[in-house]
């Protein structure tokens, strides 16, 4: 280890030292200690070498996590700053009759609350735009947003949500996306169908491809919903300048549409809003676009006053998005020899209450869903259904988790009932540099052989390693 | 008993966008000592992205890493970018740094021509040098040029670029087009021991080979997968989003929603696959996402090479493992004694 410079702990803690003429209430916790790290970095020489690429360079900010020391929203403070909480329907599907927020206003500590009603532009959304910032009208699924307070502490804040009162006249609601297919269903957005999203992809002729097969196989794979569980759930404060600007510092990953996202749900020109972000505690695709930031402007811009929202790990589960549940069918037609001359697939999402990123989902989905194969012969359909569920979004893999398991399943069906091993089934039947994908797009940089080739010697597969 | 078996799963997955647009723009100053400031939209969710746009950055400068601050994720200050979705980071936000960067070191090459009496085509930048191509024994410090550029000449060292991955849009009804202008591979295979008194599994080892590229940082590579690795497993048999009849979750909290931790871990063993990419900053792709796509599927055929059983629904909880044991040896007699049956009668 080189000469670090002595580090300062023992100095802090002698500043740290209890002085008897200060009064207890001036050591604010909010205070920062000075100085408990090394100012004089010694930078690893790995991210002094050239060339640059290639190098294992440590992350500048992972000092600061390894210190403690970045800094979240969670731990910021602005002068004379509210804590905003969001009430939430815990009804999956009801028309709001009424909102009564007088007792919630009456609350000593409360300075603004806020309902669907007042939001200039009250709905958002990726592809479509069928997402509200606080229900106004309507309830699509059980964590919508209803109304939302800023007080000044959290606690206050949510007594004042207990004061809130509203009225639902039930709605019918259909959860499970099978029976939103069906022709009676309840329709979650109106319309014609509950299927908001599909998409078809043909080469070649199935039909033809079963018929020359010497084996079909079929099977029914399906998928739960899951969250993607940062360790930081979403967070932001909203602050306005005198001149009617907002600045908006918040854990979302991708501040060019948030922006536009803010810009048409507040009303304003985008050159108005600055959104910074923060070092966020984990995205995994929950954190592309807006959730409490509008409501926090609005709030902000009724007390005058800054205003920090954080979902509490309940919102986090009921009020962002989730990975998308699949219904998957898989139907594959194989030579005796293992390759695989047909593959039709039907995929079925269930998409929650909102779009959100379910069009990019299902794309993605659909295109990957053959898996990394030559395959003539191929038809994959797929669609997402609207349910009053939680909204299904971009997660980490955007559906190819999803698929992987199911035609990585069959092919190991598919091995076993010919008597060929996995690995030399996969063989036979990956891309190569040049082969062609299932949209038609002749494929380069390919190294599927390759990888399989390497993690099979690494685990050593054929030598039976267990 | 307690059974192993072992589990294999492969994947291909795109980098960017599907057709959609997706650029990012980048800005990289070259100060007047030769150290550098990037201006990225981009966000750090805690993947490394800006670690490695300023390693990009750095290269094709020809500084060192540390040579290059990277300020990000400010609408006042840097430009647009699509942001840390897609795995598009290092692929689509690299390019654009890689281009920004050539656009400042261009202004750098024409000051450094006439201080060195060649053409500006000539130089290449390395190790901190704007040099003689096939002559690096006639170069300059950057910081010397860079310094003389500004100062002197009038032309700071400022370069702007964007880009956006080309695509053909999808047909309507066949579906074929050029969704994405690439993609990754990957296999993963898994070692498992299934109690088939319990239903419970314990994961022994994964073995995952992935394709990104040029890995720009394998260190980061490695995290990559490392924590995807962890998501997947979560994924294959334990997170599960529950909801009552009147479509309300039962278990919005981290008592009964069960994730995984590091005690559930296996080991992990990491191989980066040889690969370039011609259309990546210096041959990448990118990482993010694939290195959780094929874990649960070979973590689910392990689970039946060891006991058997074909799960067909996610997540492979101990519960639903003993059922299908129990329903495996219950089917399995009622065959046994078909068979038996069969041989008696004639």
């Amino acid at each position: 280890m080189p000469e670090r410079p002595r580090t300062t702990v023992e100095q802090h803690e002698r500043s740290q030292a209890v002085d008897p003429t200060v009064p207890a209430a001036m050591s604010l916790p909010a205070l920062r200690p000075s100085a408990v790290f090394p100012l004089d970095v010694l930078v690893p020489q790995v991210r002094l070498q050239t060339p640059a690429v290639g190098q294992r360079a440590t992350r500048p900010d992972a000092r600061l996590h390894g210190l403690g020391l970045t800094r979240y929203i969670d731990d910021m403070s602005l002068p004379g700053m509210l804590h905003a909480k969001i009430k939430r329907a815990g009804v999956a599907s009801a028309r709001i009759v009424r909102v009564d927020t007088s007792a919630a206003e009456a609350l000593a500590g409360v300075v603004a609350v806020l309902t669907g009603r007042e939001i200039p532009v009250n709905s958002f959304g990726p592809t479509f735009q069928d997402q509200p910032v606080l229900a106004a009208e309507r309830v699509f699924h059980a964590g919508d947003g209803v109304a939302a307070v800023a007080a000044i502490s959290e606690q206050i804040a949510a007594e004042a949500l207990e004061r809130i009162v509203v009225e639902y006249e039930p709605l019918p609601a259909v959860f499970d996306p099978l029976q939103a297919l069906e022709a009676n269903a309840p329709r979650v957005h109106g319309g014609a169908s509950n299927v908001y999203a599909s998409k078809t992809i043909r080469r070649g002729d199935v039909a033809y491809g079963f018929a020359q097969a010497a084996r079909i196989f079929e099977g029914r794979y399906r998928t739960q919903m899951v969250e993607h569980v940062p360790i930081e759930p979403h967070a932001a404060i909203a602050e306005w300048d005198p001149n009617g600007r907002v600045s908006i510092q918040s854990s979302l990953g991708r501040i060019t549409l948030g922006r536009a996202d803010l810009a048409r749900t507040l009303g304003l020109p985008m050159n108005r809003i600055r959104l910074s972000g923060t070092v966020v505690g984990g995205n995994f695709g929950g954190k592309n676009e807006i959730t409490l930031e509008p409501v926090l402007a609005l709030l902000a811009k009724k007390a005058g006053r800054p205003v920090k929202g954080v979902f509490s790990r309940a919102e986090e589960f009921t009020a962002s998005t989730t990975r998308h549940p699949f219904i998957m069918d898989y139907k594959t037609g194989v030579t005796p020899e293992g390759r695989i001359l047909a593959r039709e697939v039907r995929l079925v999402l269930d998409g929650g209450a909102y779009c959100s990123w379910s069009e990019t989902t299902l794309g993605k989905a659909c295109i990957l869903a053959t898996g990394p194969y030559r395959i003539e012969h191929l038809h994959v359909e797929a669609m997402a259904v609207y349910t009053n569920k939680t909204m299904t979004g971009a997660m980490r893999g955007f559906g190819a988790p999803q698929v992987c398991f199911a035609y990585e399943s069959q092919m190991d069906d598919i091995a076993a009932a010919l008597g060929i091993d996995p690995l030399e089934l996969r063989l036979r039947n990956v891309f190569e540099e040049g082969s062609i994908s299932p949209t038609g797009q002749v494929l380069q940089s390919v190294v599927i052989r390759k990888s399989l080739e390497q993690a099979a010697q690494r685990f050593g597969w054929r030598e039976g390693g267990r | 008993m307690k059974r192993r078996g072992r589990g294999i799963a492969c994947m291909w997955y795109p980098i960017g966008f599907t057709v959609s647009a997706n650029p990012s723009a980048a800005v990289v100053m070259v100060t007047e000592d030769g150290t550098a400031t990037l201006l990225t939209g981009t966000v750090e969710t805690g993947q490394g992205a800006l670690t490695v746009l300023g390693q990009i950055a750095a290269e094709a400068l020809g500084v060192a890493t540390d040579d290059v601050h990277v300020v990000s994720g400010d609408t006042d200050a840097t430009p647009m970018d699509t942001g840390a979705i897609a795995s598009r980071t290092t692929y689509v936000t690299g390019n654009a740094v890689r281009l920004a960067a050539h656009e400042a070191l261009s202004i750098l090459f024409d000051t450094a021509a006439d201080m060195l009496g060649v053409r500006p085509e000539q130089l290449e930048a390395r190790d901190r040098k704007i040099q003689v191509k096939d002559f690096a024994q006639r170069s300059l410090p950057i910081g010397e040029v860079a310094q003389r550029s500004q100062v002197v000449l009038g032309r700071p060292a400022v370069g702007a670029a964007s880009y956006n991955p080309p695509t053909v849009p999808m047909d309507a009804q066949t579906g074929q087009g050029k969704p994405f202008n690439t993609y990754v591979y990957a296999t993963q295979i898994a070692e498992v021991e299934v109690d088939d008194e319990t239903g419970e599994v314990e994961i022994l080892r994964v073995v995952a080979a992935h394709d990104c590229g040029t890995p720009i940082n394998p260190m980061l590579v490695e995290g990559q997968v490392q924590g995807g690795i962890a998501m997947g497993i979560g994924f294959a048999l334990q997170e599960e989003i529950l909801f009552d009849d009147a479509g309300r979750q039962i278990n919005p909290n981290l008592t009964n929603y069960i994730m995984p931790t590091s005690l559930d871990m296996p080991e992990v063993q990491v191989d980066i696959v040889d690969s370039y990419d011609p259309t990546g900053p210096f041959g990448a792709k990118g990482v993010g996402e694939p290195t959780l796509v094929p874990t649960a599927a070979a973590i689910l055929n392990a689970i039946h090479d060891a006991v058997g059983v074909r799960i067909t629904a996610l997540p492979a909880t101990a519960e639903r493992v003993l059922a299908a044991i129990k329903a495996k040896r219950t089917g399995a007699s009622a065959r046994l004694s078909a068979v038996s049956a069969d041989t008696i009668a004639p």
